[in-house]
């Protein structure tokens, strides 16, 4: 293997690893707040493409101003969601409530959610492919070795979102409370703190996450209907890889499938994904909670 | 503890006479009906039936699975090696299917069952992908075009399989067999102890139960069902492509048991897939908002009909028959989720 090649399955084990962290931090950050595994992320990740390609590709909008735009539209439908949705569904449960049967039932909402999303997308867009024009075209070329500037800018953005969520769950105060609601929101409702719009803001939080990984990845790869389907399980796998409530272990569950796929790909074809899933339930087998997560009953 | 013996001799008759009415109206049925097409979905229903009453098993121990399909997908393969390229015969091929089956749900499930809870819904959604890939990739599974020319099961004396109405007596005995199974283990001790596991994992490993083995015993049971349905999916219709397991199957299973009643074990999830065969098929007029409106039709049962079709029924106290075994003693709200000890 040259190392041109190894570079360029580096950069795109890189590019495919950052996507799926951004995807399973939003994942991660809903499913630990507002306890609901939400299967709609796909398609919140696939309206951030579209989103995308109206603001960049039709209305001509500044590349970074259109995936702040992307994110914070995402943000204002998750939000909707969760109030028309999951608000209702959760004021139902008491504590009394078992933990399977809510999870089901949210699981569910989610799913019906998805439909909604996934077939009100096709009817707006239609089934054919959107390209949109890579606002870096350029190609890299260090030593021989030629890299798409398009892909390192997409590694680089993935790096800063992760950067500014850090500083936000970490730094900030609505980040302290957002943690305290996860862990425990009866005792944060105690303290004083209305815990419901917490929990609002951190299903609209996850859900720009989905949708700025869907602008971010946008101009690489077109924007189909088909697009968050296909993201979704691989998003699952890695948050069961990292460990659910993890942030570091996400990272890391990213980072190896990222590498598993892109290497896998280029010497092994399409079983790769198979020794993906036989790595998981090898790491399962060692530590029944992920990598770094804890396991639950 | 003792019931006044003519209430109770009401309640059974009644029971008797909506058990003697439906057993009439089913074998009538295709007799009566003429159209191939809704003989199918008949059919259809009853292995979604019978698929869903497997998920209704796995939630009876507190187990959430998105995985029927993958089993029901084994099933469906097994079989066809077996008969198409071994030279089995059908029923033959069944009873080494379920062995099978049951070995390969010992052997993931021994893994699988370890994280109950939100890891074990995703593991198990993953594992559906993963037998889907394997069946596309691996040569030897006919790769992603799939298998055509199945064999129909061989006949049984005179009687012939080749008819959709004999098809249908058939899966008309196989859904009996598998609701009387079930009815069985949801009577005995181990259905019990699952309802226990569900209720508390805690609280029933303090009173010597090891939920980790019961809980396996029930995916071991509920993954074998599951087999034997795909194996009658397989000879039904007589080609599978990997694409037929995939995508909505595992969710539309989970569908059928939360519309017709999550806590009805047995009669919601079969209510349910009748229901949710046939009504997105006429929906099919309006092919384009179809998923919306079956999107939706699930979003409006989840929030404000919780109990689904036969919790809502049994709450608006129109008639207390529904009542077969293996369903949670209902309150107010249709569910029995009352005495929680931690969150299991």
């Amino acid at each position: 293997m040259s190392l041109g090649l190894f570079v360029q399955l580096l950069v795109n084990a890189l590019t495919i690893g950052s996507i799926y962290i951004l995807m399973v931090l939003g994942l991660d950050i809903i499913l630990r707040g507002t306890k609901i595994l939400n299967f709609a992320h796909g398609q919140l990740y696939m309206i951030g493409a579209y989103v995308m390609f109206l603001f960049f590709q039709m209305l001509h909008v500044n590349y970074i101003v259109s995936l702040l735009l992307a994110g914070i539209a995402l943000a204002i439908v998750g939000a909707l969601s969760y109030l028309g949705i999951f608000a209702i569904l959760s004021k139902r449960f008491t504590v009394s409530t078992s933990f399977s049967y809510r999870l089901l039932l949210s699981a569910m909402a989610s799913v019906g959610l998805m439909m909604i999303l996934q077939q009100g997308t096709l009817l707006a867009f239609g089934t054919q492919e959107r390209g949109i024009q890579s606002p870096f075209p350029q190609i890299l070329d260090i030593f021989d070795v030629r890299i798409s500037l398009l892909r390192v800018v997409i590694i680089i953005l993935s790096v800063l979102v992760c950067l500014g969520l850090y500083l936000l769950m970490y730094k900030t105060s609505f980040g302290r409370l957002l943690r305290a609601v996860s862990y425990d929101p009866e005792a944060v409702t105690l303290q004083g703190v209305n815990a419901f719009w917490i929990l609002v803001l951190c299903f609209a939080l996850g859900s720009a996450l989905a949708g700025l990984a869907g602008a971010i990845i946008a101009p690489l790869f077109s924007v189909t209907n088909q697009m968050g389907q296909n993201v979704i399980f691989l998003s699952f796998l890695v948050l069961l890889l990292g460990g659910i409530g993890s942030y570091r272990g996400t990272i890391i569950g990213g980072l190896l499938v990222g590498l598993l796929l892109s290497f896998g790909f280029q010497f092994l074809g399409g079983v790769a994904e198979l020794f993906v899933f036989m790595l998981v339930i090898i790491i399962l087998i060692i530590r029944p909670g992920g990598l770094l997560g804890e396991a639950t009953e | 503890m003792a019931k006044l013996p003519n209430k109770n001799a009401i309640g059974s008759r009644k029971k008797l006479i909506a058990i003697v009415l439906t057993a009439v109206v089913l074998l009538v049925l295709p007799l009566v009906i003429d159209s191939d097409y809704i003989k199918h979905l008949l059919i259809m229903s009853s292995l979604g039936a019978i698929l869903a009453m497997t998920f209704s098993l796995l939630y009876s121990a507190g187990l959430i699975t998105l995985g029927a399909a993958a089993f029901y997908a084994i099933g469906a393969y097994a079989s066809t090696l077996l008969v198409m390229n071994a030279g089995f015969s059908f029923w033959l091929a069944l009873p080494l299917v379920v062995l099978i089956a049951a070995v390969l749900a010992l052997g993931f499930g021994s893994v699988f069952v370890r994280n109950a809870g939100v890891a074990f819904v995703i593991i198990s959604l993953i594992f559906v992908q993963v037998v889907i890939i394997a069946a596309g990739q691996l040569e030897f599974l006919g790769g992603w075009g799939g298998i055509i020319g199945i064999s129909r099961p061989d006949a049984i004396g005179p009687v012939q399989f080749t008819s959709k109405t004999a098809f249908y007596y058939l899966m008309l005995a196989v859904l009996l067999l598998v609701v009387l199974a079930f009815n069985a283990l949801y009577s005995s001790r181990m259905g019990r102890v699952w309802r226990a596991i569900k209720l508390s994992p805690h609280l029933a490993g303090t009173l010597g139960i090891n939920p980790y083995k019961y809980r396996l015993l029930a995916f071991v049971v509920g993954s074998t069902v599951a087999a034997l349905a795909g194996c009658f999916y397989a000879h039904y219709s007589q080609i599978i492509t990997p694409g037929a397991f995939g995508g909505w199957l595992s969710i539309y299973v989970q569908l059928y048991a939360v519309v017709g009643g999550l806590e009805y074990y047995i009669l919601g999830p079969i209510i349910g897939a009748v229901l949710m065969t046939f009504v997105p098929e006429y929906l099919r007029i309006v092919k384009e908002i179809e998923p919306i409106i079956t999107g939706a039709l699930l979003l409006i049962i989840i929030l404000f009909f919780p109990g689904g079709i036969l919790g809502t029924i049994k709450n608006s106290k129109v008639d207390p028959f529904w009542n077969l075994k293996g369903k949670g003693r209902s309150d107010k709200t249709g569910f029995k989720e009352t005495a929680e000890v931690g969150r299991g």
